[in-house]
């Protein structure tokens, strides 16, 4: 069992939301965690974007498990619905459990770049360092959270509400995220270059080329590149 | 709700699994994570990013204080998170026509699992399990897993090609570069957004448009 898997970290929390409600608001903590995070989708981009290394990440309000009342593949299940003659007591008995949380979580899972070593610690002083203010108004409704007042204290508290990975899979790229948004903006632009310079003369295409290597600087990440979360050419 | 920022779809799953069978659960990750071949299914699925697969002891959800109260739970639960491109239903079934026993061995041991073959009840257990994202950010939205696996390839390539572009004749050159072009077919290939991004981008624009009353109802 392991977060890591080459470069790339699953980070896995859940933190439980405050049972309650705001009375001024006259809205359940839960939601109103809810609310804040429905409201980033409608700013022109994700905080996020400023957490650096992160790859890909998702918030969600778990609210209760799931009862299984549909029917399974299992062969109890089977022979329990197919045969009515069988006693209501003994059918019953073969049915699942009704389980219930008695807190709401809020669930933040996350892939980042985290380096062979897998540094948890560094990405969350990192996204603390980014997002504070974030932070404290999502996080403000969980239990536990009245600690926090630092990026390690911050860090501190997101390993106690962190789970591990079973599995972990990559199916993408675990280099450092300003590696990644460098390939992908050259990758664009030597595409554009191919068409734009087709059927040149070998004299001319070279000369373009050094033009176009000079422009894209391939070897430095830092510029020309793509940022983080961005959505238009 | 957005469960897609940009090319990437969030998928995530919770089931209950009986405690006294999710170390079994437990020992079949292990073993993939041990033995990589046998998750050489998942990786002919190139239209994945990242997935992930999380058990949850029944005692194990986070106590972080006295006066949270403790879960009491019969089961424990078996979360799945996954980063795709595509939609919902390609995802779905292409994990049910590629890796069907690779499928029902993760989930096997999970309550009533309806076994990836029929597709109609696999589907139902899925949507009747799947929470919806509430906020969910991409570092790369205009890309799929595929162009962030091709760009890399680009990258090193024309790096490699240039440490010897200023070499030989401008002929030579040239024979280089389509070589180049030629190695890179399967990876080149420019990106454009998809009709909605993110849910932001979408607002982001529909304001915009609004602003310069360019959509209906919309400032004059």
């Amino acid at each position: 069992m392991d977060n890591v898997n080459g470069n790339a970290y699953a980070l896995t929390i859940l933190s439980p939301i405050k049972n309650g409600f705001i009375q001024a608001e006259e809205i359940a903590y839960a939601d109103k965690v809810r609310d804040l995070l429905q409201g980033w989708n409608m700013l022109p981009n994700s905080p996020m974007t400023r957490v650096p290394q992160t790859y890909l990440c998702r918030y969600f309000v778990l609210d209760d498990v799931y009862t299984e009342s549909l029917p399974g593949a299992g062969a109890l299940d089977t022979f329990s619905d197919l045969l009515p003659y069988i006693p209501d007591f003994v059918r019953r008995g073969a049915l699942p459990k009704g389980d219930h949380l008695k807190s709401k979580y809020l669930v933040f899972s996350c892939n980042f770049h985290g380096g062979p070593s897998g540094d948890v610690d560094a990405y969350l002083r990192g996204m603390w360092n980014a997002i504070s203010d974030r932070i404290k108004e999502v996080w403000g409704y969980c239990y536990g959270f009245e600690q926090v007042n630092d990026a390690a204290s911050f860090a501190r508290y997101m390993k106690k509400c962190q789970l591990t990975a079973s599995l972990f899979f990559v199916g993408s790229n675990d280099e450092p995220l300003e590696e990644q948004l460098k390939a992908l903006y050259l990758k664009q632009e030597l595409a554009k270059f191919a068409v734009a310079n087709q059927g040149l003369s070998a004299t001319v295409l070279r000369a373009n080329y050094r033009d176009f290597i000079k422009r894209v600087a391939p070897a430095n990440p830092s510029a020309p590149t793509w940022t983080a979360g961005m959505y238009r050419l | 709700m957005s469960n897609i920022a940009g090319k990437a779809y969030a998928m995530n799953v919770i089931t209950p699994i009986r405690p006294y069978t999710a170390w079994v659960n437990k020992l079949i990750f292990w073993i993939a994570l041990k033995f990589p071949s046998t998750l050489r299914g998942l990786i002919t699925l190139s239209l994945i990013h990242y997935a992930r697969w999380v058990i949850i002891g029944r005692n194990q959800f986070p106590h972080l204080d006295p006066s949270q109260p403790k879960e009491d739970l019969n089961y424990s639960y078996m979360l799945f998170f996954s980063n795709f491109n595509g939609s919902w239903d390609q995802y779905v079934d292409s994990f049910t026509f590629s890796i069907p026993d690779g499928l029902d061995m993760f989930w096997k041991w999970n309550i009533r699992y309806s076994k990836s073959v029929a597709l109609t009840p696999f589907h139902e257990y899925i949507q009747y399990n799947q929470i919806e994202t509430l906020h969910y950010y991409n570092a790369y939205p205009l890309a799929a897993s595929n162009d962030i696996k091709g760009a890399k390839t680009v990258k090193d390539a024309l790096i490699a090609f240039d440490k010897d572009a200023q070499a030989g004749t401008d002929a030579e050159f040239l024979q280089r570069y389509h070589a180049l072009l030629r190695g890179l077919q399967h990876d080149l290939g420019d990106m454009y957004p998809t009709p909605i991004v993110t849910m932001s981008a979408y607002q982001v624009e529909k304001r915009r448009q609004w602003h310069a009353g360019k959509l209906n109802g919309g400032r004059q």
